[in-house]
C-alpha cells in the first residue's frame, strides 16, 4: 500500500482548505470502509492524503426539524440510523434497508456520506485491472463476468453498478443533500447528488462532489400521510452483500387512489435508476392483485443487459411485482 | 504530437452489422477458402483482405456492394457521429471496400458528412493504405487519431500505421481475447467514443504511447 498523510481537521472549513490546497490527491476519509479498501487494493485513484471527518463533531446527528423532516449528519454511522427511533416511527422502510447493508461489523463504521459516495465494487477494478476507474481505457466487466455488479440497463465507459443502497432508499422520501464547498453551501437532491458516472475533475466517478466539497447532511422532509413504503434487496449472499437488484418503493395513497409514487430500482444500473414508467402508470391506480403484473409489463423497457445478467432484469421485475403486492396487502 | 481529435472508421463491424456470407463468397470464388463462413461478418471480412494482400487486390465488387446491402447501421451511430463532431472530432472513413461498396453504404445507410472518405480505390491498397492516406490528407500525424476495429486484424493494422487501436467489443468472449492483445482502449458502444474523448481531453493526456 503506498504512503499516506492524514489530517484530522476540526472544522469543515478546514477540511475543505486541506481537499482544495491537495487537489484530487486528497479525499475524505469517515468510516473508511470504502476508502481505505481502495487503497489496500492500490486503486491508481485512491488518495494520497487522508482529511478525517471524524474529529469534526457537527457532522454525527439524527434531529427532527421544526417542521416534522429528519435531518441526518453525514457522518452518522449505518449502525445509529438503524437504531434511531425517531427514524423508526417516521422513515420504518428507511430503517428495513439500512439494516440490510452489509453487516452488522461495517454498520458500526460505515457512514452515511461513505455510503452515498462509494466507489463501485466491480470484482475488475477492485482486483487491480486497468480499467476505466483505475487509469485505463477498456471496461473488463463489459467482457468478463458481469453476473452480479455490472449494469443491465446499459453503461457510459465504465458498466459497474452504482453500489449503494443508502441512496436507493432515501430517493422515495425526495431527500436532500447538503454539500459544503469552497463557495459556500450546496443543496441537491439525491438524484442529482448521485446521477451515474459523470467526468468530475477529471475522473469518472458515480457521484458529483468535487474533490473540493463534503457533503455535510442529509435532509428528509416531513413524512406525508398516507405514505405506504418497502425496500427489498436481492443479492448473491443473504447474509450481507452488495444487490443484485433491488427495489425501493413508496405509494402515497388517498381514499384508495395512487396520488403519487416513486419506484427506484438498485443495483441494475450505474445509478439508482428511478423508473418513471412505471411512476407515471400507477399514479391514479387503485392497488389490486392485478396491479403488479400490468406495472411489471411496462418496466425496464430500456434493458440493455450484459451477456451474463439478464437475470438481473427478471430479478427487478419481480421486486415490483411482489413490492406492489406487499403495499397492497396481499403478499 | 497533438491531442487525440480524429476518429478512423472502416464500416465493416464498427459502424454496421454486415452479413458474413458475401464477404466468404468472395473467398471461396478467388481463393479457394474452403469452410463455412464465420458468424462475424468482420472476422470473415478481415480474412479476405489478407487473402487479397497475399494474391493482388482482387475482389468481386458485386458480392461486396451484396454485403452492403444486407448491412443495418448500428443504432447509435448516427448520434455518436454528430456528437463527435459537435466536440470538434474529425471523423475520417478509412476502408477497404471498393469505392462503389463504399460509396453505397454511406448512401444507403450512414448519411453523415464524414471529414474523409478512403477506399481501397483511393487509397491504391487496402488494410493500412486507406488509414495513410486519411491521416496524409488530413495533415494528422498517427498519434492524433483513433482507429476502430473488432478484430485482431485490424489491431495488426493500427498498431503499424502508429494509430491508437480502440476495440470495438462487439462480442464478449472475442472482445475478452482481444483485450488481451493490449489494445488502447475498447468501448461497447460508439456512443462511449465522444465520452472517452473528452475523458482524454480532461485528464490532459492521450493514449498511452502518445506524447503530448
Amino acid at each position: 500500500m503506498k504512503k499516506i498523510s492524514i489530517y484530522r481537521p476540526t472544522t469543515v472549513d478546514e477540511a475543505i482548505q486541506i481537499l482544495s490546497t491537495h487537489g484530487t490527491e486528497a479525499g475524505v476519509y469517515a468510516g473508511g470502509t470504502d476508502l481505505l479498501i481502495r487503497l489496500k487494493n492500490r486503486l491508481k485513484q485512491a488518495p494520497t492524503y487522508l482529511v478525517d471527518i471524524k474529529k469534526i463533531d457537527n457532522l454525527r446527528y439524527i434531529k427532527e426539524d421544526s417542521a416534522g423532516g429528519v435531518q441526518i449528519g453525514a457522518a452518522t454511522k449505518l449502525a445509529e440510523i438503524v437504531d434511531s427511533d425517531v427514524l423508526k416511527k417516521r422513515y420504518p422502510m428507511l430503517v428495513h434497508a439500512f439494516n440490510m447493508i452489509s453487516s452488522p461489523e461495517l454498520r458500526n463504521v460505515s457512514t452515511l456520506g461513505g455510503d452515498l459516495l462509494q466507489e463501485v465494487w466491480c470484482q475488475y477494478l477492485r482486483g487491480g485491472y486497468s480499467c476505466w476507474r483505475n487509469g485505463g481505457y477498456l471496461c473488463y466487466g463489459a467482457i468478463g463476468d458481469n453476473s452480479y455488479y455490472h449494469s443491465a440497463m446499459g453503461g457510459r465507459l465504465c458498466y459497474a453498478v452504482y453500489p449503494g443502497d443508502a441512496a436507493v432508499a432515501l430517493i422515495p422520501f425526495d431527500a436532500k443533500a447538503k454539500l459544503a464547498t469552497p463557495g459556500g453551501p450546496k443543496e441537491l437532491t439525491l438524484e442529482q447528488l448521485v446521477p451515474g458516472d459523470m467526468l468530475v475533475d477529471g475522473r469518472i466517478q458515480s457521484h458529483v462532489v468535487r474533490f473540493n466539497e463534503i457533503l455535510t447532511e442529509v435532509v428528509l422532509p416531513p413524512p406525508k400521510p398516507g405514505v405506504r413504503a418497502s425496500f427489498e434487496k436481492l443479492r448473491p449472499r443473504g447474509v450481507w452483500d452488495f444487490a443484485m437488484a433491488s427495489l425501493a418503493l413508496r405509494l402515497d395513497v388517498q381514499d384508495g387512489a395512487i396520488a403519487d409514487s416513486r419506484v427506484v430500482f438498485g443495483g441494475i444500473a450505474g445509478k439508482p435508476l428511478r423508473e418513471r414508467a412505471v411512476e407515471n402508470f400507477l399514479r391514479g391506480k387503485t392497488l389490486s392483485p392485478n396491479l403488479g403484473s400490468q406495472a411489471v409489463s411496462i418496466a425496464l423497457a430500456n434493458a440493455a443487459p450484459l451477456k451474463y445478467n439478464s437475470t438481473k432484469i427478471d430479478m427487478a421485475k419481480g421486486l415490483l411485482a411482489s413490492g406492489l403486492a406487499k403495499l397492497n396487502g396481499t403478499a | 504530437m497533438g491531442p487525440l481529435n480524429a476518429v478512423l472508421f472502416e464500416p465493416v463491424g464498427c459502424l454496421a452489422e454486415f452479413p458474413p456470407e458475401p464477404f466468404h463468397e468472395i473467398a471461396v470464388k478467388l481463393y479457394g477458402r474452403k469452410g463455412k463462413p464465420s458468424r462475424s461478418a468482420s472476422r470473415t471480412y478481415w480474412h479476405l483482405l489478407n487473402l487479397m494482400q497475399a494474391a493482388g487486390n482482387e475482389s468481386i465488387e458485386a458480392l461486396e456492394v451484396e454485403a452492403v446491402d444486407g448491412a443495418i447501421l448500428y443504432g447509435d451511430v448516427l448520434p455518436a457521429l454528430a456528437e463527435l463532431k459537435a466536440i470538434g472530432v474529425k471523423l475520417l472513413i478509412a476502408s477497404s471496400l471498393s469505392n462503389a461498396a463504399l460509396a453505397r453504404f454511406l448512401a444507403k445507410c450512414c448519411p453523415h458528412d464524414f471529414d474523409g472518405v478512403w477506399n481501397r480505390d483511393n487509397a491504391s491498397g487496402i488494410k493500412a493504405a486507406p488509414l495513410r492516406a486519411a491521416l496524409d490528407h488530413a495533415s494528422l500525424e498517427a498519434g492524433q487519431a483513433m482507429f476502430l476495429t473488432d478484430t485482431a486484424e485490424g489491431l495488426k493494422v493500427a498498431e503499424s500505421v502508429g494509430v491508437n487501436s480502440i476495440l470495438m467489443m462487439n462480442d464478449p468472449d472475442e472482445s475478452q481475447r482481444l483485450a488481451m492483445l493490449n489494445p488502447g482502449g475498447g468501448i461497447v458502444s460508439l456512443h462511449e467514443l465522444p465520452d472517452f474523448i473528452r475523458l482524454l481531453r480532461a485528464q490532459g493526456r492521450c493514449m498511452p504511447d502518445c506524447s503530448i
